[in-house]
């Protein structure tokens, strides 16, 4: 059998790592090798994301070098192997990279004592206030202290009083005294988001972080500064004191404010929400995310959230609710009709809305309403619909969304539209006026908020939010990825995709998708984009299903 | 913000100082700043910031770092105090107390004022005409106790005479003196110092035949003048020993990216004050040397980093430059060689870890001086702009001026081997004749330095213990055997030179000795050293940042009376899990004095510990301070009166 065995492109070197020689790949940290060897090395200042200072001495390991013989080669031992100088003193390891027969003891008494000395020198001056403290249950510093560290403490002397409650910008508070230095703050605004606005005042053990008074820490970028702290010193207004962590369900999903998709967690306990945090991927946001985007899930919990269907204002069962919606569609002919579908819909409600457009043989008269905005060069695009790419897929746009809305327009104008079904948005930012809602014959709006249309609906049906529903979205790169449920949406609101297997049913006879699943599947056979997948295996990171780069929508027409 | 056109013209001068990186000029414009306004306000940093193209935080990061700096006028008149050892135990905080009652200055009203948390407040007199603060080490550890009063120096300062700083009117920096040479010196590098009729202008300089060997170097090839360095078997007098020419070796000759050279002017371990005459007496000398080593790596441009409390040391040389740049000596085609160079003078601001070469760095590139992690910042690979760069102390690089004129191989029969050369040694504390000596590397022993050189031992008192190498040394007792390889000796008979001091567990260090006669407490001995060097902890990193306050709060409670049995343990192990795990080697230097205090003199630890166990930990907040808790100094933003940016309290 002959295997083709191209050159790697990175050359790899030979590395001991606790007595066991293993291969990395040349530039590889010697922090990150230790971690692929299963040998976690704990780190504050250290972020695979930031540059590296090598300040807080906590990923110190045992280190050497080959031994070399006066002609610079190395000397080999009894098994073949390098024979390896070990530095006397320990060394970090997140600023070198593996080289060749290099030596690392992660675990030696040398080692073990350098991280206790380092959590000592932590604790010292720290308050040591973990009862009232956010990050507790998440910290770091109480991870590795119980891992690494000490249960006695030798502090004796009073310690260094430092600046609490300290509003570095709108949304972030700094406990200097929690501040362990470590710099991770500092070094995201300036090396990511590009806003040098913090630093370090005072010296010594007197050091803590700050910005000047004239340029605060306000970047629509702040939060990430809260999620890579790995104590308690930044927390994030809109989060502290709310929640103890510990008691947070994480819900993987994904971001809709924008076509990036950034990966997130929802952390939520008994259908509250709670807070949202980035989630590693680094096909779309890396680690991070945009405050903007993390803080809108507010809505979600609104009290006028519709939980009822209405039907002229009167709530009736779904049933009925339903019916009523069918009649209304089958009272029309096609030309009467009109579909405002949305580029916040997910791929598998969109593919019924294709179904229930079918149904209803209205082949051009639909469109999404395009949002749009400037991109920040960062995470968000452009593009404020999550799912424009998905909706163009399966065919609820053209390759300019928001084109056809004129028509619907000068349709209702005309008196030519009598009846529009819309999906999550107001018409009267599709380029309609409250005047010419009035005109229709019948409205049916599926939303989860009351709006300038929903006094105007003839049924209303109420659905679900983002964080109530599964489903998958198609970024502006073309990634397919999944949104799952976080929460449970309120009162008698329904799943979207139900809403419109109803509807469709109603219109057109069963069609037999009992479970979000079955509406993937169906979808796959009309999509070959979705050939062989299911929710499932898009998997938490998502796929690349659409390769040509999507173009960035035209600004939208109405209006 | 009114800037009148003088001040910037002055700022525009000094930025074109820093042709490769305006940033470099935040500590000028601090400097200047705060000369014509009297101190930085939180606009002048937005200005500045502006100026320079930079974030305001960058400026006020640096404002906060060097003490030099103030946020909040002094008087019209400030004495800055010098506290550490030698001027301590010359009684500077006697000295301290009785300039403040002169000057009218309640020091108790102060006294919870902290200035960056270090408790060395600015006090300042009811009518403001007055402010006297601690400053730590200003390198004239011979003329102990000594002050400054704005930028004039005084030096031998006696208690009843404290007075005389409310009107001091000259500095004794400039003040011409005339002392012989000890016969057992060999005057090399300080041939011209205290020299009668000897002044620091280039016509008496080139009297004396100076920038000949200028001439010579350049008509050498580079590469030689590299080999002769080498071949001189010059160490480095800063404190490392590091071998010059294997330094400069790190330079390849065919460098293509821009090679800077620095001259490390930033004298400030305590013990040491030799380059603070090389500098005021004797420039032309230093300049000659760096040029010469300028050419020597290739390098174009150069700096020298001086310590900020060296105000006039930093006119001199900005004078003597000039001197140079008009004959040529400096500027383009220096004498017709080809080679083009220019320095220029940087102050710094009263960080004593501007003196770690990759800190000096970050300093002259305006930022905090965050010594760098080594690898991958070796300075001669990626130095300052991220170039090769040589870092020099000023010794050195007059020594190599010393090195072209004789040649490497003559020069290297002067001293020992591998401790060649001459060394100056200063001399401070408990003798009879502080001063300082050029000495024959190795040619006398601690006896004869202590009793021929200096008189012998204060008063008739016995020997306790020396520091031999600057403050961060490790202190070695009287009546201590030391090893060596061939021999037993004792502190007396230790020849000073590099190898010898460091077999007997010490170092040469920058030559700074300091003595300490039967009197002295060693407790408060190491409390003073170990404020130090909580003060000048830069707290990059952990262990330093957190360790060297800790030691200094365990001496502070020890001598307060509220040791215990386990302190000695405790301060050794501090500053074990201190020394090696830090970035730069002030890890070492400020857990050194600890360790050998602690192992030397461990009764007089163990003597002063009131309970075998340790006391109740002390309340972390008093209901007042909770209830205030709001109210815990902060920057206000002037928009919001939001509290914003912290000032830490201790």
């Amino acid at each position: 059998m002959s295997t083709e065995t191209a050159a790697p492109a990175v050359p790899m070197v030979n590395v001991q790592i606790d007595g066991v020689w293993l291969q990395f790949p040349k530039g590889t940290r010697v922090i990150e090798a230790c971690g692929q060897a299963q040998k976690f090395i704990p780190r504050y200042c250290y972020h695979p994301k930031l540059s590296s200072p090598g300040n807080c001495r906590m990923c110190m390991v045992e280190m050497g070098m080959p031994k070399m013989t006066p002609d610079r080669k190395p000397v080999l031992g009894a098994d073949g192997k390098p024979e390896i100088a070990w530095i006397p003193r320990p060394q970090i390891s997140c600023a070198q990279d593996v080289a060749e027969g290099m030596g690392i003891r992660t675990g030696s008494p040398m080692v073990e004592e350098a991280r206790k000395g380092v959590l000592e020198f932590l604790l010292i001056n720290h308050p040591l206030d973990c009862p009232i403290c956010d990050q507790a249950g998440e910290c770091r510093l109480q991870e590795f202290s119980v891992e690494f560290g000490q249960g006695e403490s030798r502090f004796l002397d009073e310690k260094v009083k430092k600046p609490k409650n300290v509003e570095l910008g709108p949304r972030i508070t700094l406990d200097a005294e929690r501040c362990i230095l470590c710099t991770r703050c500092i070094r995201f605004m300036k090396e990511v988001a590009n806003d040098d606005v913090l630093g370090i005042v005072e010296r010594g053990s007197f050091n803590s972080i700050a910005c000047h008074p004239d340029r605060i820490l306000d970047n629509n970028y702040s939060l990430n500064t809260v999620d890579i702290c790995p104590v308690g010193a930044l927390t994030s207004n809109d989060f502290r004191f709310k929640m103890r962590v510990w008691f947070l369900k994480e819900t993987k999903t994904i971001d809709v404010n924008c076509g990036t998709g950034a990966n997130i967690i929802i952390g939520s306990r008994e259908n509250t929400i709670y807070r949202i945090t980035p989630r590693e991927n680094n096909d779309v946001n890396g680690v991070w995310l945009p405050d903007s985007h993390r803080l809108n899930f507010k809505y979600v919990a609104d009290e006028r959230r519709l939980t009822k269907p209405t039907v002229k204002g009167q709530p009736v069962d779904w049933r009925t609710a339903t019916a009523i919606a069918a009649e209304i569609l089958k009272a029309h002919t096609a030309e009467q009709l009109w579909l405002v579908a949305s580029g916040r819909q997910t791929n598998e409600e969109l593919f019924l809305t294709s179904r229930l457009i079918d149904a209803l043989e209205i082949e051009k008269q639909h469109d999404i309403l395009p949002r749009t905005g400037e991109a920040d060069g960062l995470l968000i695009a452009a593009d404020r619909n999550p799912n424009t790419t998905g909706a163009k897929l399966i065919g609820l746009c053209t390759s300019k969304p928001g084109s056809r809305l004129k028509k619907l327009v000068e349709g209702v104008r005309s008196g030519a539209i009598k009846t529009v079904i819309t999906l999550g948005e107001d018409l009267t930012k599709c380029g309609l006026t409250a005047d010419d809602l009035k005109k229709l014959d019948a409205i049916i709006a599926l939303d989860i908020l009351p709006n300038q249309t929903t006094p105007h609906a003839t049924v209303l049906l109420p659905a679900s939010a983002w964080v109530e529903k599964r489903g998958s979205m198609i970024n502006v790169k073309g990634r397919l990825q999944r949104l799952n449920r976080a929460v449970a949406a309120p009162g008698e609101a329904h799943d979207d995709w139900e809403i419109l297997r109803d509807l469709i049913a109603a219109v057109s006879g069963s069609n037999g998708l009992a479970v979000i699943e079955d509406v993937f599947k169906a979808m796959a056979a009309d999509h070959s984009e979705f050939a062989g997948l299911s929710l499932s295996k898009i998997g938490d990171l998502g796929l690349p299903v659409v390769t040509e780069k999507t173009p960035e929508p035209e600004p939208a027409a109405a209006n | 913000m009114n800037v009148p056109s003088e001040l910037l013209a002055k700022i525009d001068e000094a930025i074109t100082h820093y042709p490769v990186s305006k940033r470099s000029a935040s500590l000028p414009l601090l400097h200047l700043w705060q000369e014509h306004f009297g101190h930085v306000s939180d606009e002048g940093i937005a200005w500045i910031a502006a100026k320079l193209e930079l974030s305001p935080i960058n400026v006020l990061e640096l404002v906060t770092f060097y003490p030099m700096f103030r946020r909040e006028p002094a008087g019209k008149r400030h004495i800055r105090v010098c506290r550490t050892l030698s001027c301590s135990m010359a009684g500077s905080y006697e000295l301290k107390a009785a300039v403040a009652k002169a000057a009218g200055i309640d020091l108790e009203k102060w006294k919870h004022e902290q200035h960056g948390g270090h408790g060395n407040p600015v006090a300042i007199s009811a009518d403001g005409k007055f402010s006297v603060e601690f400053v730590e080490c200003l390198a004239s550890c011979g003329s102990a106790p000594v002050a400054m009063v704005d930028d004039n120096f005084k030096e031998n300062i006696k208690l009843e005479n404290a007075a005389v700083l409310l009107k001091l009117e000259r500095s004794d920096a400039m003040l011409p003196k005339v002392r012989p040479a000890h016969p057992r010196e060999k005057r090399i590098v300080f041939k011209n110092i205290d020299r009668e009729g000897w002044t620091n202008d280039i016509e008496c300089y080139l009297h004396d035949g100076g920038y000949a060997e200028l001439k010579k170097a350049l008509g050498m090839p580079r590469a030689d003048i590299v080999n002769e360095v080498k071949a001189s078997g010059l160490r480095g007098r800063g404190g490392a020993g590091f071998p010059c020419g294997v330094k400069w070796g790190f330079i390849k000759q065919d460098e293509k990216k821009p090679v800077y050279l620095i001259c490390n002017a930033d004298e400030s371990e305590p013990g040491t004050f030799k380059d603070r005459y090389i500098i005021h007496q004797d420039p032309h000398q230093l300049i000659e040397g760096m040029i010469i080593s300028c050419f020597a790596v290739g390098a174009k441009l150069g700096y020298i980093y001086i310590r900020g409390e060296f105000p006039e040391g930093a006119q001199i040389l900005e004078k003597a430059l000039a001197e140079a740049r008009a004959r040529n000596f400096l500027g383009k085609n220096i004498l017709g060689s080809g080679f083009d160079c220019d320095i220029y003078v940087h102050r710094g601001a009263g960080a004593y870890i501007c003196g770690e070469e990759t800190g000096l760095i970050e300093s002259l590139e305006g930022k905090r001086a965050y010594p760098r992690i080594k690898p991958p910042y070796f300075p001669a690979v990626l130095g300052l702009y991220q170039c090769p760069t040589i870092v020099n102390n000023v010794e050195t690089l007059c020594d190599v001026k010393h090195i072209i004129k004789m040649g490497g191989a003559e020069y290297a029969k002067i001293g020992k081997p591998n401790n060649t050369g001459t060394r100056i040694l200063c001399v401070s504390g408990d003798v009879e004749k502080p001063g300082y000596f050029e000495v024959e590397v190795g040619s006398v022993t601690m006896g004869e330095l202590i009793n021929d050189l200096c008189g012998g031992v204060k008063g008739g008192r016995k020997l306790k213990a020396v520091i031999p190498g600057g403050s961060s040394a490790k202190v070695l007792r009287a009546g201590e055997k030391f090893k060596l390889k061939d021999r037993e000796i004792g502190l007396e008979d230790i020849p000073m030179d590099f190898d010898t001091l460091a077999a007997c567990g010490s170092m040469a260090g920058s030559g700074g000795v300091i003595v300490m006669d039967e009197t002295r407490d060693m407790v408060s001995t190491l409390n003073n050293i170990n404020e130090f060097y909580a003060h000048e902890s830069c707290g990059q990193c952990t262990p330093c940042r957190e360790g060297a306050l800790w030691m200094k709060k365990i001496t502070d409670r020890v001598l307060a009376g509220g040791g215990t049995e386990k302190d000695p343990d405790t301060l050794k192990n501090v500053a074990d899990n201190i020394a090696g795990k830090t970035i730069c080697a002030f890890g070492e230097a400020c857990s050194w004095p600890t360790q050998s205090f602690v192992l030397k003199f461990r009764e007089e630890f163990t003597g002063k510990a009131q309970k075998a166990e340790p006391p109740p930990m002390p309340p972390e907040y008093t209901s007042d301070e909770l209830i205030e808790h709001a109210t815990i100094e902060t920057i206000h933003d002037r928009r919001t009166n939001s509290p914003l940016a912290p000032a830490a309290t201790k």
